[in-house]
């Protein structure tokens, strides 16, 4: 039952935020200026007031039915399984959780830093630094694969999209000391 | 009207223009793989090559990439679960699995016949009835395109979530994102934060690779950690069975017909014509509770709509110089830098360029089932490269996609926030593709409420006074509410179980 009440509390936590963010759509959306506004004819702000009462009334909703979630829940067999694998353990303390998520933790962590340096590093640079991060995560564990698979894989990809379909990637930092 | 087709046989057939059409299929179909860059992103890079080329060249280098494309991003999402462009989404529910069966090779044979079955019937479709049928899409005024699009939406949203409340939320998140930017009739900065990056709107691809590609990456990853995911078995058959072929002949019929009614609609376009038929196949066929569980008729019906609409989605660009798309609005953009005007003259001014255009789909159609042929077999055995080095690169071929749009580093921070996002909302069952969907459908949708209010002198009864608007309105709400209405029924709880296990 524990597993229940935590999905309930989750649903009503995702309610929550998404009532939040409903509603500060609906503030952004309240303080166009009104210049914008024509009299009588539909403004920029006529669809968006319809979707962001529409996003904060399911929030609502999400926010006050748990008991609802959780009658419907306990009459379906397979509500468990719909959990996911974190929730089974729910009781452990925050660090022991973090400790036993690292793997999804630094990937995620990889690919928002790739994603973030990627235009200051350079394509080359960072492309080669994700791939060998990434290939050693998925178990590729022997180096000279690793780095021969990246390095390969960095300058056939490099060159297919800048040669052959003529994307501008950017060579970052390797750019700035070939010009020095 | 036979003896001009035969004209335009003649200017397709003349050996330059099929070696163009024959390279336009397989460019195509190579860059209509790489998730990210679909029909309209590869159009738009051969802009610039046309202009060399007399005008009917150009016009079936265009057209042959665009099939090519269409047919490409399906092949992405049956083998690495990832669509290719946004009208292959739902592709990926049935034919990734049926590659995780071992299936890999009917699936994409089967992707190739009915594409190139639906292809066909929409060529001769819009070679005999298109000028008489453009007149039909005249009726469709703003309110009823605003109906049109909410009833996508909501079929969208009651297909492929296992709650309405939390496929409503997508839905409405999407439409959101959609209207971020400057607001293109009155001019006043929406949602952008001061940031100029976001006044041009947030395009529907950066957050789609976001939530389907990243999110794949992180998934596969798991599972190759953790060793649960699912040893892909060796392909046994490459082509598809004639038992196979049999039974997904009547889901081809369904899917061309659907894919070009609602192709045919100017601004529905490819996408919503994939989920419409698959929905509508769901409630029609035999079995409904096997879609969903690597059906191969799942795969061969919204390929067939996909193709039906790509064809179908020329007829209001070539009457009525409306694109249905984003492919076929840089097919426009390329047709007024040709000095073609599309609009309803375009069959008496340029007569003999519209019937080589269409001889030139005919002819596009049969490159590309005989390409595929042995395109199958390579395809297919891309899937045995072990998933630990193909998603890496995945990644890196995602965030070059990304990237080559706008050369933002503000698309690449959206990028990976929408793939937290994604991942979270897959964990916990809110389905994404309502809301991609409805980033790509946000935009006109506000246009057409917007103009619809209008007309009305900004009364909603508008909706409900127009009789096409009030039925799909209607048909709308029965959609979202069937679900809840029906639960108890007994092919729903299968269906249902089915949705859940994906």
């Amino acid at each position: 039952m524990s597993s229940l009440r935590l999905y309930a509390t989750r649903a009503r936590v995702e309610g929550l935020v998404i009532l939040l963010v409903g509603l500060g759509y609906l503030w952004e959306a309240h303080s166009v200026p009104e210049f914008y506004h024509v009299p009588g004819v539909p403004g920029p702000t006529t669809f968006p007031y319809l979707l962001g009462v529409i996003f904060a009334v399911c929030g609502a909703w999400l926010l006050v039915s748990p008991k609802d979630l959780i009658e419907r829940l306990t009459k379906e067999p397979d509500a468990g399984t719909a959990l996911p694998a974190t929730a089974a353990e729910p009781r452990r303390g925050l660090v022991a959780r973090v400790a036993s998520e690292w793997h999804l933790i630094a990937m995620w962590t990889v690919i928002l830093a790739y994603l973030w340096t990627m235009p200051d590093l350079g394509f080359p640079l960072a492309t080669f630094a994700v791939l060998v991060v990434f290939f050693y995560l998925l178990g590729e564990t022997r180096w000279h694969v690793v780095l021969g698979l990246a390095i390969a894989s960095t300058a056939i990809i490099y060159l297919t999209f800048k040669t052959g379909l003529n994307v501008r990637l950017p060579l970052g930092v390797l750019d700035v000391q070939a010009g020095q | 009207m036979l003896e001009q087709l035969l004209g335009g046989f003649a200017i397709a057939l003349q050996p330059t223009n099929i070696l163009i059409a024959l390279s336009g299929c397989l460019i195509g179909t190579l860059i209509g793989v790489l998730p990210g860059l679909g029909p309209a992103a590869t159009l738009a890079m051969l802009i610039p090559l046309i202009f060399s080329m007399s005008p009917a060249t150009a016009l079936i280098l265009l057209t042959s990439v665009y099939y090519g494309a269409m047919y490409g991003g399906s092949t992405t999402s049956i083998l690495v679960n990832i669509p290719g462009e946004s009208a292959s989404v739902i592709t990926t529910i049935d034919g990734h699995k049926m590659a995780m069966q071992g299936r890999a090779g009917p699936a994409l044979a089967i992707a190739a016949i009915g594409s190139f079955i639906a292809g066909t019937f929409s060529v001769v479709m819009l070679s005999l009835v298109g000028k008489p049928i453009a007149t039909y899409s005249l009726l469709f005024g703003p309110a009823e395109f605003f109906a049109l699009m909410v009833f996508g939406l909501c079929t969208v949203a009651s297909l492929t979530g296992t709650n309405v409340l939390k496929s409503i939320i997508t839905t409405c998140f999407g439409l959101m994102i959609a209207t971020v930017g400057i607001d293109l009739v009155s001019g006043a900065a929406r949602f952008t934060f001061g940031n100029p990056f976001l006044s041009d709107g947030i395009d529907f691809v950066v957050i789609a690779i976001g939530m389907f590609a990243l999110t794949e990456v992180v998934v596969t990853a798991r599972e190759v950690r953790s060793g649960v995911r699912a040893e892909i078995i060796e392909p046994k058959g490459i082509w598809v069975k004639w038992s196979e072929f049999v039974y997904s002949l009547p889901s081809i019929g369904r899917g061309t017909v659907f894919g070009f009614l609602v192709g045919m609609l100017p601004g529905a376009g490819a996408t919503l014509s994939t989920f419409i038929a698959y929905n509508i196949e769901k409630r029609l066929c035999r079995n409904p509770e096997r879609l969903g569980t690597g059906d191969i008729r799942g795969v061969a019906c919204p390929e067939a709509a996909n193709n039906a609409a790509s064809g179908a989605s020329l007829v209001p660009l070539l009457t009525l110089g409306l694109p249905g798309g984003g492919a076929t609005a840089v097919m426009l953009g390329a047709l007024m830098m040709l000095d073609i005007a599309p609009g309803p003259l375009m069959f008496e001014k340029h007569g003999a360029m519209l019937w080589t255009l269409i001889a030139s789909m005919y002819v596009g159609n049969v490159l590309l089932l005989v390409l595929n042929w042995p395109l199958v077999n390579v395809f297919a055995r891309v899937m045995r490269v072990p998933a630990k080095y193909l998603m890496p690169i995945v990644l890196v071929v995602s965030t070059i996609g990304v990237w080559g749009l706008n050369y933002s580093d503000v698309d690449l921070v959206i990028t990976g926030a929408a793939g937290v996002l994604g991942y979270y909302m897959r964990q916990h069952k809110y389905p994404i593709e309502p809301l991609v969907l409805g980033l790509i459908l946000g935009g006109k949708m506000e246009q057409a409420y917007r103009q619809a209010l209008i007309i009305s002198d900004g009364s909603n009864w508008i909706f409900f006074e127009k009789p096409i608007a009030l039925v799909l309105l209607i048909c709308a709400v029965a959609f979202l509410f069937l679900p809840v209405i029906l639960k108890k029924s007994k092919q729903f709880a299968a269906a249902r179980a089915t949705a859940e296990a994906s």
